[in-house]
């Protein structure tokens, strides 16, 4: 399912113009690297690897560049986009943007849950995250996200270690306290 | 209650986001069942009422580059006699520019993180990445031949850049001892007619007590980071200023705060008439309107009145008195000022270069459009975001995109008066 998905969307490339096949055969390759701990439809089974599928355009074409810039130095994708054009980003985007996000959580802790539920509410996260979480523009989908990426995430965020993303997310959970963030995590990541 | 919510809990996930959206209203906070009525948490502070059933977020920033070809230049409209060309392009998240003395300009950043520098050969404009992976390197300067960087947490200064471009930068953060807090501390910097670097230190929050006074600030240092001086108190977010060409008198725009509805507080121009002036953040907005949730007795009491009122979440950003030959004698010493364009607003605002006449004194001033085009009120959308200005010694006026990535370039002629 997920090749036919990559190989209709490789054919929409070459159809497009002749000229890009090299091109269509670079992004689609890219993408094979990607899905080798992303998940080959970009939903995430390893541990600390955030899910891409179904993410905000914007989104992921930002963090692509500020990856590739050095603006966010992530041990694992070191040298991953070194020479990757804008143009490239934008396609591998388009993937990721067209695959469904699926949860990968395990079972629920419906106490947790709750919590994060709730939090997640008075905290207001769905005024730019959205009502349900999917996320848009420059604002990242967090449901169904794996909740061990979350919890790092919201982590580096509370702590300004999130270089190069929007100081209003600092700002957002400043004051949390670590349990406040498990909970948002179990809870986003349980989410659909 | 408890098995209200577990019922909850089971809800498909569409049951689910129709309760978040119609607010569920009887769900306890798990926390109060082991303390009773605690105060609201930090990350409380400032959301009001109208921010619970919102969908206002900031607007996306674009970091990939821009063609000229891309860029709808001709939805720009401007008074008669001006002309707007796409100047420069392909430098995404371009903010502030200072100009050396060879005539290079060097341009700041945000978000991806870069410096540039952008050189005119007559003919064409190419850029290079001067310093990257910097965090939020807004603001730029040119002093005595070298150009200084700031960042929210780094300050730089590459010495004789113009005949070196390799040269290794002077490290100087040690010296200007920034604070910790990120949020609203990417900077604008200058060099006043003193000599002095000034550098606002913006609120760390949207509104709140400060966690401690470094913060809503201006300050000038003597260029190698000695001397500091607070110069003005209570500026929540300032991102531009520019000194008054008679008078010398420094004035700033300023960001009003978010969440207080629609139509305020008004973002702000202001004038520095003397030092030790408190400009109000967080009990007093714009020098007349309380904050509905950070409160003290008389609250604007002392507190100092701006220029003008700029528009409520319009993003005042650059401004700069025109002090050229090129433009009509009533832009004489006029400021232009860039808006760069609201998101906490249910319609948009700003996103437009405003002139704003006034006295020396500050007063009677009067705010006319200047480059217009940028949105459409019709469907709300937009596609650049002016947000800086730099004179040229022509007296053309250079504006930067934002959004785009690119700079445009102002002109004046009677002869293209005369063709409309």
């Amino acid at each position: 399912m997920q090749y036919l998905r990559i190989a209709t969307f490789a054919l929409g490339l070459i159809c497009s113009s002749a000229a890009s096949l090299s091109f269509a055969q670079d992004i689609s390759a890219k993408i094979q690297v990607c899905g080798a701990c992303h998940g080959a439809d970009g939903n995430s089974k390893i541990e600390g690897t955030p899910s891409l599928a179904g993410q905000p355009k914007i989104f992921l074409e930002n963090q692509m560049v500020m990856i590739r810039e050095g603006m966010r130095n992530i041990p694992a994708m070191k040298g991953q986009l070194d020479g990757v054009s804008d143009a490239a980003i934008i396609a591998i985007t388009k993937f990721y943007t067209n695959s469904p996000a699926i949860s990968q959580a395990g079972s629920r802790n419906s106490a947790l849950y709750e919590k994060g539920q709730f939090i997640s509410k008075e905290a207001l996260c769905g005024t730019c995250h959205l009502p349900n979480y999917v996320g848009r523009d420059q604002m990242p989908r967090i449901a169904a996200q794996r909740e061990d990426y979350l919890l790092y995430s919201m982590r580096q965020f509370r702590s300004n270690q999130a270089t190069g993303r929007d100081t209003i997310m600092a700002a957002s959970l400043y004051g949390m306290s670590d349990d406040d963030l498990k909970a948002i995590a179990h809870y986003l990541s349980q989410l659909q | 209650m408890r098995q209200q919510l577990t019922s909850v809990a089971t809800f498909s996930t569409l049951a689910l986001s129709l309760m978040i959206l119609q607010g569920c209203a009887t769900a306890p906070p798990p926390k109060a069942e082991a303390a009773p009525a605690p105060a609201a948490p930090a990350w409380k502070q400032g959301m009001g009422a109208d921010m619970a059933s919102s969908k206002l977020a900031p607007m996306p920033g674009k970091m990939t580059v821009t063609a000229a070809s891309e860029i709808p230049i001709d939805k720009l409209k401007l008074p008669p006699g001006f002309k707007i060309e796409v100047w420069a392009t392909g430098m995404p998240g371009a903010r502030a520019m200072a100009r050396g003395d060879d005539g290079k300009i060097y341009i700041g950043t945000r978000a991806i993180g870069r410096v540039y520098e952008l050189s005119d050969n007559g003919k064409e404009r190419t850029s290079r990445v001067v310093v990257d992976k910097l965090v939020q390197p807004a603001g730029v300067a040119f002093n005595n031949g070298s150009l200084y960087v700031m960042a929210i947490n780094k300050v730089l200064r590459y010495d004789g850049i113009g005949k070196n471009p390799s040269v290794e930068p002077v490290d100087l953060t040690a010296k200007f001892n920034l604070p910790p807090e990120q949020h609203h501390n990417w900077k604008y910097i200058a060099f006043g007619p003193d000599g002095k670097l000034y550098v606002p230190f913006g609120a760390p929050c949207n509104i709140c007590e400060l966690p401690s006074p470094e913060y809503a600030q201006i300050r000038r240092y003597n260029a190698d980071g000695s001397g500091m001086e607070v110069l003005a108190t209570g500026v929540r977010n300032s991102v531009g200023f520019d000194w008054h060409p008679t008078t010398k008198q420094l004035w700033f725009t300023n960001h009003g705060r978010d969440w207080m509805g629609d139509d305020k507080p008004n973002d702000t121009l202001n004038r520095m008439e003397k030092t030790g002036l408190n400009f109000g953040f967080p009990y007093c907005h714009a020098g007349n309107v309380p904050d509905d949730t950070v409160r003290k007795a008389n609250p604007c009491s002392g507190v100092e009145q701006p220029v003008t009122l700029m528009g409520p979440h319009t993003a005042v950003m650059g401004m700069k008195f025109y002090t050229g030959n090129m433009f009509p004698a009533e832009y004489k010493n006029a400021a232009l000022v860039a808006r760069k364009g609201s998101w906490n607003r249910n319609q948009k605002s700003g996103y437009d270069v405003v002139m704003v006449k006034a006295g020396a004194d500050g007063k009677n001033a009067k705010i006319t459009p200047f480059i217009t085009g940028f949105m459409n009120p019709a469907d709300q959308s937009f596609w650049g975001r002016p947000a800086y200005l730099l004179q040229m010694p022509d007296g053309s006026m250079l504006v930067s995109d934002e959004q785009l990535g690119a700079v445009y370039r102002v002109t004046y002629s009677k002869q293209q008066v005369a063709a409309k």
